[in-house]
């Protein structure tokens, strides 16, 4: 064998193992040396994730510094897109783990379709689950284990209707707050207080650089910025008033039931500051569990709270109900105020009124001799069906407003309703909505004609002519469309289209007891930062004053003071070693159901500081069901133990 | 007095070890120790729960990978000690036992990820078709050496690829595409240096190239545009390999993910490397099977360009060896084993680097005595103590 002809062919191999190299180096040379950064980037785009750490939201605390709503650490289970085939395998092991419905996971992760974005499934996951978790990490890929501030009720459900609840921020809420930086998952204030200071309590989110595996498990810390946790609030409430009240409400709607009144078991109270008009409690029966709200919940949870009839979600202080005989005083400074009536002047109370027909007082054979503080006291509605006919629904509806009444209050909270002044007008716009299609076209079209030639019209005697034609022709329609004398007589005992809301109640005997001021009822008295410092101090407001007489409002007062006293005040045994209190006691009407029974209330009598309305769903008389929660809240407002206390009876 | 002999026969030719050869063989496992320890070395990960989770011994595999050196180095020295030329005595025996060996995998292996390469032994599983390498290298050396010279036309060289074609086809049947080229790259390689028209090879690659990509583009030009389906013989799995090579961003988070994170964490490193046990791809487990088919991208993460190249050139050493012992062999048997050799290598530092930064389908072909893996090394330090023999045998000893 020639050695010479092998050593020229492995020449030539050996140029061609050595091409091969050549390409090796070569295409290394290209992706380290000159592609290097494209790929350094690619590198860091897989390994760097910016992990947010949520802000804790600003805490809660009462007039005296009592922690109402807090936060507190919990772990949350997030998925992350990581853009795997094996998601199905990871979403079943999770859901073991987690004791979750697979499709629930998989749900979530439907919405969620952009690559290492992470969607949370589990929020207050406890420790033990937590570290199951991380023991099957490798089972896991894409699971992640956080530590998030969510809201801590201390208290439980204590003050649940005023604060609201928190949640993950819906799609219409992020389309509305698109500018505010918000994303999918965020917490959002949905009612109460959460929502009306959204903006102050939310914080501001830190975040957390790390870098991560393929599994998007963090290995390594890289930078963090700390998150700014929300402003606290300050609020009027007083925790002990509020306290009364809900223990108060619980049990005086408990007491109703079992007395009969099927329908009861639902209740509010409101207690006011009456020289700023600060609230100091505000309770709404039945409550709801905020934490519960904040989590997932099941359907019959969501039914619970939402579809129930006892309507646990509703602060029932921001709705309006018929005002029954807490109305009384209104009219009577309306009958006051237009001189309409000498304070000293009596009728003689048969047990009713006749006018057209029969209007019976409460009280079958009547009060006898009754004047207007009489009147008040023993709550006499054969008086009061004089005395508004008398004066005419304008004027009590003008003193009605007068006291903030029918009218959006501005408190702090959002879904405030506004409530009805009754009057023609308004009688015309309820009964509207009653009348067929064809009736409401020809009163739409009276009305039109009638408001073109008003508005033409500047003389007073053509204005009343053009009115009682309008009225003429409205009542052809549809008799009941038009006002009428005894719409005057029912509204003045607060029956008929009166409705108010609990906390007009409350603001309109704070403005009766302080001289007439109405202020706007507010419940957040101070706002601080995360460092301290006060960054906003509420004054009160001064909404008006009302158009009344100093001399018709202690009238007035004398009244209220008069219906605590024996020995037929209806509110007389109530409030026994409190400081003197005034009160008015109600008993609305609601046509096929049990009466809503009411009361207001403020003191001391002398010098007065708050005043309390409260409202027992269909729980009959005012005073036995509605008057003992207010002499809870007044005795909690005065440092007074209340133990043990006999229940009183009242009949109105 | 014959045992005395050997012994003193033995000693003077253990004199005569190509040492350059033995000294980059060990460095090229120690290198690859220290990289397969930071390929498996289990992430540290952060806990929100401050609980610890146990990560077991993190040295199992470079335990394990050391005790398949050792199994493959006594291989080794087992080599060293038998005559090789008496080897050819024994071709017919050794090729039947491997065609037994092989249709026994197909029949009775274990199979992973869509594939039979693995036979069971006991605690052991080694994988035929690597031996296979070693043994249709010995077996076509002395079919050529036999042969003499005579493959200057298609013809001469039609029996050569029935000979290969045999094993290979069994191979192929596994499915191992991978192993199936590597016995084309030593049969090119042999019958190279046995003689063949160089040109009438590279007709026959350039061919046989062009014929596979048509068959494949037609198969898919088919299966996309009629119902008429062209067979082919590849898993499905396969096919998608070839295809994601051409272009691996179309489904990068699919099938193209593994060659796209790879190419990631070689081209991060740079020239210098991320710094050993640094690599964010490595150690994040971006990268797939990262302490065998994709081990050297785990070297341009952590050491760079330079890294890189050194253990190329490592290779290059080695392979040029396998050249230079063949050039000496003291015959055409040996001249034909070491070309076998050095082509098998060859070939599998080219489709195994290739595959990692981009220039290769991935056929999952290990590193030869850098992946981590038994039969693999086994068979390349077989291999390698042969060529050892060889050149320890290249002068004819004179008494």
């Amino acid at each position: 064998m020639e050695n010479k002809i092998i050593e020229k062919r492995m020449q030539k191999f050996l140029i061609i193992i050595s091409a091969v190299f050549f390409i090796l180096v070569t295409r290394l040379a290209y992706i380290q040396l000159l592609q290097n950064d494209k790929f350094s980037t690619l590198a860091q785009e897989n390994r760097i994730r910016l992990i947010t750490i949520k802000a804790p939201r600003g805490e809660v605390f009462d007039r005296n510094g009592v922690k109402l709503v807090g936060n507190q650490p919990v772990y949350t289970v997030s998925l992350v897109n990581l853009g795997r085939n094996d998601t199905g395998g990871v979403v079943k092991n999770l859901a073991a783990v987690l004791g979750m419905d697979p499709r629930e996971i998989e749900q979530k992760i439907e919405q969620q379709k952009r690559l290492y974005e992470p969607v949370q499934i589990a929020a207050r996951v406890p420790l033990e689950l937590v570290t199951k978790i991380e023991e099957q990490r490798l089972e896991l890929p894409g699971v992640v284990i956080d530590i998030e501030p969510m809201r801590e009720y201390p208290n439980g459900k204590l003050l649940a209707h005023v604060m609201g609840y928190v949640r993950q921020i819906n799609e219409e809420q992020l389309e509305i707050n698109r500018n505010k930086g918000y994303k999918p998952g965020d917490s959002f204030g949905q009612t109460g207080l959460e929502h009306t200071y959204e903006e102050e309590l939310r914080g501001q989110d830190g975040g957390r650089q790390v870098e991560v595996d393929s599994m998007a498990r963090p290995v390594r810390d890289l930078g963090v910025k700390q998150p700014v946790p929300g402003n606290k609030l300050v609020l009027n409430v007083d925790y002990k008033v509020q306290k009364a009240a809900e223990e108060a409400l619980a049990r005086s709607a408990q007491e109703a039931l079992e007395q009969g009144y099927g329908e009861a078991g639902a209740g509010v109270a409101v207690a006011i500051n009456v020289r700023t008009g600060g609230v100091l409690a505000m309770a709404s029966y039945p409550e709801y569990d905020p934490v519960k709200l904040s989590g997932i919940l099941t359907q019959k949870e969501y039914n619970e709270l939402f579809n129930s009839p006892s309507k646990p979600m509703l602060n029932r202080a921001l709705m309006a109900y018929p005002p029954g005989s807490t109305f009384k005083m209104i009219v009577a400074m309306a009958g006051l105020e237009s001189d309409i009536v000498d304070p000293q002047e009596a009728i003689s109370d048969p047990g009713y009124f006749f006018w057209g027909k029969t209007y019976k007082d409460w009280k079958a054979g009547g009060h006898g001799k009754v004047d207007l503080i009489r009147a008040i006291k023993v709550s006499c509605n054969t008086y009061f069906y004089q005395l508004g006919l008398r004066t005419g629904i304008n004027r009590i509806a003008q003193i009605a407003r007068e006291f903030g009444l029918g009218m959006k209050t501005g408190i702090d909270l959002p879904w405030e309703e506004t409530g009805i002044v009754p009057g023609p007008d308004t009688k015309l716009q309820q009964r509207l909505k009653y009348l067929n299609v064809d009736a409401r076209n020809r009163v739409e079209a009276i009305i039109q004609k009638y408001r073109e030639l008003l508005a033409n019209t500047t003389a007073e005697d053509e204005r009343k002519v053009l009115l009682k034609k309008r009225a003429e022709e409205l009542r052809a329609v549809e008799w009941e469309l038009d006002w009428h004398d005894y719409d005057t007589i029912i509204s003045s005992i607060g029956q008929g289209d009166n409705r108010y809301t609990p906390l007009q109640l409350a603001n309109y005997a704070a403005a009766v007891a302080n001289g007439g001021t109405l202020y706007k009822p507010y419940l957040v008295q101070k706002i601080i930062g995360p460092g301290g410092k006060v960054l906003k101090t509420n004054a009160p407001v001064e909404l008006g004053r009302a158009d009344v007489s100093l001399k018709t409002l202690a009238l007035v007062r004398e009244g209220m003071r008069e219906a605590t006293l024996p020995p037929d005040g209806t509110a007389y045994g109530l409030f026994a070693g409190l400081p003197p209190v005034a009160a008015k006691t109600g008993t609305a009407e609601v046509p096929g159901h049990d009466n809503h029974a009411l009361i207001v209330a403020f003191a001391p009598f002398d010098d007065p500081e708050i005043a309390v309305a409260v409202i027992m769903e269909h729980a009959g008389h005012g005073g036995t069901a509605a008057g003992p929660v207010a002499e809870d809240m007044l005795a909690a407002y005065f440092g007074l133990p209340l133990e043990g206390k006999e229940r009183v009876v009242t009949p109105e | 007095m014959k045992e005395v002999f050997e012994v003193f026969k033995q000693s003077r030719l253990l004199k005569k070890l190509d040492f350059t050869l033995i000294i980059t063989v060990i460095m090229i496992m120690l290198f690859s120790m220290i990289i397969i320890y930071s390929a498996t070395k289990p992430a540290e990960l952060l806990s929100a729960a401050g609980t610890q989770v146990s990560s077991g011994d993190p040295l199992s595999f470079v335990k394990r990978q050391f005790f398949n050196i050792l199994c493959g180095l006594a291989a080794m020295g087992f080599m060293l000690y038998i005559h090789y030329e008496d080897l050819a005595k024994h071709v017919k025996l050794f090729y039947i036992l491997n065609l037994i060996m092989l249709a026994t995998v197909i029949f009775f292996g274990n199979s992973a990820m869509g594939a039979t390469r693995w036979i069971s032994i006991g605690p052991f599983r080694f994988q035929p078709s690597e031996f296979s390498k070693i043994i249709i290298i010995i077996c076509f050396a002395a079919f050529l050496a036999q042969r003499n010279e005579r493959l200057n036309r298609l013809r001469d060289l039609i029996p050569c690829f029935a000979y290969i074609g045999l094993p290979m086809l069994l191979i192929l049947k596994q499915p191992d595409l991978g192993t199936s080229l590597v016995f084309m790259a030593i049969m090119f390689g042999m019958l190279f240096a046995a003689g063949a028209r160089p040109m009438l090879l590279a007709g026959l690659i350039t061919g046989g190239l062009s014929l596979a990509s048509l068959w494949i583009w037609s198969h898919l030009w088919f299966k996309a545009h009629s119902s008429f389906n062209i067979w082919i013989p590849l898993k499905p799995y396969q096919l998608e390999r070839l295809i994601i090579f051409v272009n691996p961003w179309q489904d990068w988070h699919g099938d193209g993910y593994h060659v796209i994170q790879s190419q990631i964490a070689v081209g991060q490193g740079g020239f210098l490397g991320r710094g050993l046990f640094q690599g964010s791809q490595t150690h994040g487990n971006f990268l797939p099977i990262q302490e065998t088919d994709f081990i050297f991208s785990v070297v341009g993460e952590e050491l760079g360009f330079v890294g890189a190249v050194v253990l190329l050139l490592l290779f290059f050493i080695i392979i040029y060896r396998c050249i230079f012992i063949g050039v000496n062999a003291k015959d055409n048997f040996g001249y034909l084993i070491s070309v076998g050799v050095a082509s098998m290598i060859t070939f599998h530092v080219l489709v195994n680097v290739g595959m990692t930064i981009g220039i290769m389908p991935v056929t999952g072909l290990p590193l030869p005595m850098f992946s981590y893996g038994g039969s693999s090394m086994i068979t390349n330090l077989i291999a390698l103590g042969l060529l050892l023999n060889i050149n320890m045998r290249r002068q004819k000893i004179l008494f």
